[in-house]
């Protein structure tokens, strides 16, 4: 299993001048401090204490010399702040009276802030139902017609603390709309499950991201609820804060491996600027079932990035409270399914998984049980044809020994 | 498969108790295409015959070529799917032994000619029923008639040409029926997905219900091929009596009991036979998505792709048998056939290269071992016990085809393709290890295997003084 570490730059192993050594601590300084094996894991609710309401997560994951801060919220559209700082002893400081308010800025804080070496934040803006019944083409765009799509920040969302799971690492957000006249979500529900790590390692389930404990996992799961059409297909919108005038980009990788997710070469990844910095990982596919065989996988299509105005988004109070009045956001649009093929319609379910986490994204490498077979298939004929060489040289001369008296 | 019997009877210049008795040409008033003592006749039987076999070769790979259209109109994982071929190996692992007794003592050529295509056609109806009602193992069930058929129509081929064109044309007669078979193949992998969307597009939906129309449509096929096993048993039993040729015959004698007298090296060989092979028509079966998955193609593409080897058989395995003919050493072609296989097989796994070159070098391997492997059986085994050691080599092979597709499809649901590729190297190797042991046995025991064609004609001529 591939264990990923941030890069060691620094360690002298010549000396160069004192200056050139200072130079060197500098710029390895942001991210020599993260990629840690281990980190100690904390989950925590932050409770308001006079409106137990409001939503807001704290996953602190310190390591050795570095934090890792993940603040997922419900207030407004689901968010999540993901600030990584160099110290194990930054703390989360939250000003309910502020946060709460329209102006929430300065709400909350990481402190401190001189240790703060990435800091971005994502926000789920938006769920999209498209009609696909008439859609042959499994790639058009848009992939059908769009319904008016349900907007995250007008939904209510269950208290967290309930589902709440220290053995696990885990919490759920389940929301429907605030209003829903039709009753689509009347049995059922969106929910985000946030999960952390505290090693390296590879859940059971598909898509089996390879995971480390600079990670964090979201699976979205949509449930119960009634489409509008018969072949509904649906899709996320996902805005992140961006860096003037560019967005980042997603890059999607090619792999020879498939071996955790069958038949899925392709992961995507969304990288907040240059490596190692913070990133967002999912591989394209989603399930439209509990089980996540391969016969329920569904295409999953990303959208390039696209610069938005803030304005323009359901503000999320958290990303404005740590980052001040931002502007600059980029959104893109995730699409689950394709016309044909498995849907959401066959069981109303429909789930997908991602990774947020800061450092050099985790790699997968090839299962030691490859190796191995790869292993005795190329040698054993090898080997055969070595020994059967040397039997026959051997018996060769054997023979040629006695020619002779002949 | 029943192909790599024809081209090791192609190889073998046909058996020598065929019953093709050419009598002189009787009948001048008729005009050439009627008379069967004309070339210009036999010429109209060849295409009859080629057509003969070309609806049941169509509709053998009908599931590869609509893989992911069946798993998701009928909601079958890979392993479910991969049972439809299982399905076809499985009567055959018993009626290898059988076909030609059928022929020859219950049937006869013409009438089982028949009988075979009527259970191809069938087979395929009920198949095709499967589909429209949406009920799997209807489609298992049709699989396993058009298996008791499919096979055994194969055989019958081969006899009618034996009976035709003994003596004359045989040998271009097996490569032209084995690159009909190839060419059905192929057909079939670039048409249905086509014809699928077709029907799609006029029923205005997909589902089973298309699917099921769509095979069915591919099961016209079958019925040309029937027409063709009708025409051909009036026109062989207008021959007899104009001819007075015999009725033909498979001549195949199977003693169960030879099998215990089975030598070491064609044990290796049937070990080669099956690893090798489990490693190549599984993987086609489940080819097509691994090309648009892993490489991005487009769907035509990756049909073109996936015929590849059919196509490239088509017109190489008569220049490889040639070659093999010419230069003998028959464990070393088949050395090379194995070692490229798995070279191609390698590169599919681990590269991202272009897979034409892998597929194209798969294509030539997979011809250059059936010219080489197949006749070897012929250097080992005495002449009466040979109908018992190909039928009892095809029959290991549907066995090993039957349950690989299963297990094949078991991985790919579970571990993926690429593990799926690791598995049939571990096959292509164990394959490999065979050839290499083969050969050491063959040279410690002095065996006539590794022979030039030069030192085989030499020992043919100390024997004839």
């Amino acid at each position: 299993m591939c264990r990923h570490e941030g890069p060691r730059w620094g360690c002298g192993r010549c000396a160069p001048s004192s200056m050139l050594l200072l130079i060197q601590l500098l710029s390895a300084a942001p991210f020599g401090l993260l990629g840690e094996e281990t980190r100690q894991v904390s989950l925590e609710v932050i409770p308001d204490c006079r409106d137990p309401s409001p939503n807001l997560l704290h996953i602190r994951a310190v390591g050795s010399n570095s934090t890792l801060h993940y603040v997922w919220s419900s207030m407004g559209p689901p968010a999540v702040l993901l600030v990584a700082t160099n110290t194990p002893h930054s703390t989360l400081t939250v000003n309910w009276s502020r946060l709460l308010s329209p102006e929430p800025d300065g709400g909350l804080t990481v402190l401190p802030k001189n240790s703060i070496q990435f800091s971005s934040a994502l926000v789920f803006t938006r769920l999209f139902e498209f009609d696909s019944a008439n859609t042959s083409e499994a790639s058009a765009k848009p992939p059908g017609k769009p319904y008016p799509p349900y907007s995250l920040a007008e939904f209510s969302w269950n208290n967290i603390t309930d589902s709440l799971d220290l053995a696990t690492l885990s919490a759920t957000f389940r929301g429907r709309p605030i209003q829903d006249p039709a009753g689509a979500f009347a049995n059922g529900s969106l929910a985000f499950r946030v999960q952390a790590f505290t090693r390296s390692s590879r859940p059971a389930q598909a898509p089996r991201l390879l995971h480390s404990a600079d990670t964090c996992q979201l699976e979205v799961a949509l449930f119960g609820a009634y489409p509008r059409g018969n072949r509904s297909l649906f899709g996320l919108e996902v805005a992140t804060l961006g860096q003037a005038p560019d967005c980042p980009s997603v890059q999607e990788q090619r792999s020879i491996d498939d071996e955790y997710a069958p038949a899925v070469f392709k992961l995507d990844q969304l990288l907040w600027g240059s490596l190692p910095s913070g990133f967002m990982q999912w591989r394209p596919v989603a399930f439209a079932q509990r089980q996540r065989g391969r016969e329920s996988s569904l295409p999953c299509q990303a959208s390039p990035l696209r610069p938005t105005l803030a304005y323009l988004l359901p503000q999320s109070p958290i990303v404005r409270a740590f980052f001040g009045p931002q502007t600059d956001f980029c959104a893109f649009n995730l699409t689950f399914g394709a016309p044909t093929g498995p849907g959401y319609w066959d069981e109303y379910y429909l789930s997908w998984s991602m990774l947020l986490g800061v450092g050099t994204p985790p790699v997968d490498a090839l299962s030691p049980l490859i190796l191995g077979i790869m292993a005795v298939a190329l040698g054993a004929p090898g080997l055969m044809l070595l020994a059967g060489g040397i039997f026959l040289l051997l018996w060769h001369k054997q023979c040629s020994q006695y020619q002779p008296i002949n | 498969m029943e192909e790599d019997e024809e081209e090791a009877r192609a190889l073998l210049e046909g058996r020598p108790d065929g019953a093709g008795r050419a009598a002189p040409g009787v009948s001048g008033a008729l005009p050439a295409i009627c008379d069967p003592g004309r070339l210009a006749h036999r010429l109209l039987v060849l295409l009859l015959m080629c057509f003969l076999g070309f609806g049941s070769y169509f509709c053998y790979d009908n599931p590869a070529a609509l893989q992911t259209q069946v798993k998701r109109d009928m909601q079958v994982n890979t392993t479910k799917f991969m049972l439809l071929y299982a399905w076809y190996s499985w009567p055959n692992v018993v009626l290898c032994f059988f076909g030609g007794f059928l022929i020859d003592r219950v049937f006869g050529i013409r009438w089982g000619t028949i009988i075979f295509s009527c259970f191809v056609c069938i087979g395929q109806v009920i198949f095709a029923l499967g589909g429209i009602f949406n009920a799997f193992w209807l489609m298992e069930f049709g699989r396993f008639v058009f298996g008791i058929g499919g096979e055994s129509l194969a055989v019958a081929q081969n006899t009618y040409a034996v009976s035709w064109f003994k003596g004359k044309e045989l040998n271009l007669v097996f490569g032209l029926q084995l690159s009909m078979a190839r060419i059905g193949s192929t057909v079939n992998m670039n048409l249905m997905g086509w014809l699928y969307s077709k029907v799609e597009a006029s029923l205005g939906s997909a589902g089973h219900k298309t699917l099921g129309v769509t095979l069915m449509i591919g099961g016209i096929t079958c019925i040309l091929s029937l027409i063709c096993a009708l025409v051909l048993a009036y026109l062989d039993q207008r021959a007899e009596k104009i001819l007075h040729k015999a009725q033909g015959k498979t001549g195949e004698v199977i003693k169960l009991t030879d099998v215990k007298d089975f030598s070491f090296p064609l044990w290796l060989i049937f070990i080669i036979c099956v690893c090798y092979y489990v490693a190549v028509f599984p993987f086609i079966g489940l080819g097509k998505v691994f090309f648009t998955e892993k490489f991005g193609f487009s769907s035509q593409a990756a049909s073109a792709i996936n015929s590849i080897v059919y196509v490239i058989s088509a017109p190489m395995s008569p220049i490889f048998g040639l070659l093999v003919d010419k230069t003998g050493k028959n464990i070393i072609w088949v050395l090379c056939a194995v070692v490229t296989t798995l070279a191609a097989h390698i590169m599919l796994a681990f590269t991202l290269w272009n897979p034409w070159i892998a597929m194209v070098l798969l294509g030539l391997s997979y011809s250059l071992l059936a010219c080489a492997l197949w006749p070897m059986v012929a250097f080992v085994v005495p002449e009466h016990q040979l109908g018992t050691a190909y039928g009892f080599m095809q029959s290991i092979q549907n066995l090993g085809l039957a349950i690989i597709s299963i297990i094949a499809g078991m991985i790919l649901d579970t571990r993926g393709y690429l593990f799926l590729e690791v598995f049939f190297i571990a096959c292509v190797s164990l394959s490999l290890l065979s050839v290499v042991l083969l050969y050491v046995v063959n040279r410690a025991r002095g065996g006539n295997l590794n022979h030039s064609a030069r030192q085989r004609e030499e020992i043919k001529l100390s024997h004839a003084e």
